[in-house]
């Protein structure tokens, strides 16, 4: 069972407690003013006086003889009542309170159904819209390749180095962007398959150790209440660790592009200056975090938007991690971001690969 | 000198004696018609003296159980103090439906005429066992069903609609019912046989 689902369990059980202390209150109340004592004694004291009526005016005899009946009935009602009032309560409030819960039920059950339409809709509106500009960037990237090539060669016949060398620079950056253009456009679909998400950490660590110049890429292996992951100081030293105890998370990912995600988070965090990034998994899914300066809170909104960039870069890394994840049945999330360093969340898909 | 042991023998005995409970007699009628008589201290239960007083029907509910064909039989008493004409109203209805109604002046009358024996059932074994259940109900199924009825009224039937009045009919009416205000049990074994 999932925190949220233990929440709401949580909640409706403290809200039909709340409810149900108000309603005992309620219904005692109501039963109580009808079973007063006084009110029995006054029924008594009426029926007194009619037996004394009868001899004071026995030709009224019969008419107070009905009195007495109808105020010996009420009195009867009164007293079964009064003998069944523990029971009544109970079953009165058992039945609200019941009804109290199926509501709330119904109503957690209607708002989670709610939310999880709206989560599928902004999934699916998000995929159309990069998927749109997947195809327009490919397009692009397939146009620009040829004049590209051309326009090198051309320069190449430049007399002037100093400007052959200035136009080759321009010509460079502009074939950067088309590659990435080119990847964006060319990323494929995901073939799933059951991979031990610990075990893929672990080696991306290993293989990636190097590939930022100044940046850590270490797995966290505390997993601490509320998800946050213990980090080494930076006082401390920073052994390499191993995500070995959490090897029984098995995930469906496609391993190549679930390794370019993490690329594209490292290599952000590398832009923001991080020393380092720590992988923790918390409760199946994996919190990537770094020390760098944060997202600015004016970008933080949209984030995964393609385009939206802090300055280096196209600003498709997010949006392409975003993308490969959705279509995995999970998500990237941004968590959590300041001065003090930025938490992404990734969240996988029913692990059947179905 | 008087030892533990024995000590704890007499407190276990008089323990026994204060609990022990007065018993119906039994006679047997001709038929095999087994007929109880019961105890007057019922009568003089605390709660049930209370109860008679109230103006309600006190009802005495006895269930033979007769443990060799484990086949029930029983009787009822009604006992109701009219407060009008300051009588016992009371009815007996036995095992063959057979009904006795009186008005009685006295309370010394009423328990005279609870020593009357209450017949039971009839068999035609030469030897039963029995165990007798008498359950004391504060109130008659009539007055149940009128306080019931006269609470559904409250609950809406007048004024609601069809649905609010069937809920609290289902709420109500299941609910009120005349639980008893003390039981006794007794176990005899009889014999039939004429000497």
């Amino acid at each position: 069972m999932t925190r949220s689902a233990i929440l709401v369990v949580l909640t409706i059980a403290a809200a039909t407690l709340a409810f149900w202390a108000v309603l005992h209150q309620i219904s005692s109340l109501w039963l109580d003013v009808a079973l007063r004592p006084e009110v029995r004694e006054a029924l008594a004291r009426s029926m007194e006086d009619q037996k004394k009526l009868r001899s004071l005016d026995p030709e009224k005899r019969e008419e107070y003889r009905r009195r007495f009946d109808a105020t010996r009935r009420l009195l009867n009602r009164i007293e079964v009542i009064r003998m069944n009032r523990a029971a009544m309560l109970r079953r009165f409030e058992l039945t609200l309170l019941v009804a109290f819960a199926l509501v709330a039920v119904l109503a957690a059950m209607s708002l989670s159904i709610r939310y999880r339409r709206a989560r599928e809709r902004e999934r699916r509106l998000y995929l159309e819209r990069v998927t749109t500009l997947q195809e327009t960037a490919r397009r692009h990237a397939h146009e620009i390749k040829g004049p590209l090539t051309a326009a090198r060669l051309e320069a190449e016949r430049i007399a002037d180095a100093h400007i052959r060398q200035s136009v080759t620079e321009e010509l460079d950056r502009l074939a950067r962007f088309t590659r990435e253009f080119s990847t964006f456009g060319g990323l494929g679909k995901p073939v799933l398959r059951r991979e031990s998400l610990g075990q893929m950490i672990d080696e991306f660590c290993t293989t990636f150790a190097q590939a930022w110049p100044g940046l850590d890429v270490i797995p966290s292996v505390a997993r601490e209440p509320g998800g946050v992951s213990r980090q080494a100081s930076a006082s401390q030293p920073r052994p390499r660790r191993s995500l070995a105890d959490a090897r029984d998370d098995i995930v469906c990912v496609d391993r190549d592009l679930f390794r370019q995600v993490l690329v594209n988070l490292c290599t952000n965090s590398a832009h923001a200056n991080a020393t380092r990034v720590t992988f923790a998994i918390v409760h199946g899914a994996l919190d990537v975090t770094d020390d760098g300066a944060g997202v600015p809170e004016s970008l933080r909104a949209r984030i995964f938007d393609p385009y939206v960039t802090t300055g280096r870069g196209m600003g498709l890394g997010l949006a392409i991690s975003r993308k490969v994840l959705l279509e995995h049945g999970g998500d990237l999330r941004l968590v959590e971001s300041s001065a003090a360093g930025t938490t992404f969340r990734i969240t996988f898909g029913e692990p059947t690969c179905s | 000198m008087v030892t533990r042991a024995s000590l704890f023998a007499l407190i276990v005995a008089v323990a026994a004696l204060a609990h022990a409970q007065p018993r119906p007699s039994f006679t047997v009628q001709p038929g095999g018609v087994v007929a109880a008589t019961l105890p007057a201290s019922v009568l003089q239960d605390p709660g049930v003296r209370r109860q008679l007083g109230s103006g309600l029907t006190t009802t005495f509910l006895v269930v033979a159980r007769l443990r060799e064909t484990d086949s029930l039989s029983g009787a009822r008493v009604e006992i109701r103090y009219d407060l009008w004409d300051e009588v016992w109203l009371v009815r007996r209805i036995e095992f063959d439906r057979r009904e006795d109604r009186q008005r009685i002046a006295s309370r010394d009358a009423l328990e005279k005429w609870w020593r009357a024996p209450l017949r039971l059932l009839s068999t035609s074994r030469e030897r039963v066992s029995l165990q007798i259940d008498l359950s004391v109900l504060p109130f008659s199924a009539a007055e149940e069903e009128d306080a019931r009825q006269w609470i559904s009224k409250s609950g809406g039937v007048g004024t609601g609609g069809a649905g609010n009045a069937g809920f609290v009919e289902a709420l109500i009416g299941t609910t009120i019912s005349a639980r008893p205000i003390t039981t006794f049990r007794w176990n005899v074994a009889l014999s039939l046989k004429e000497p």
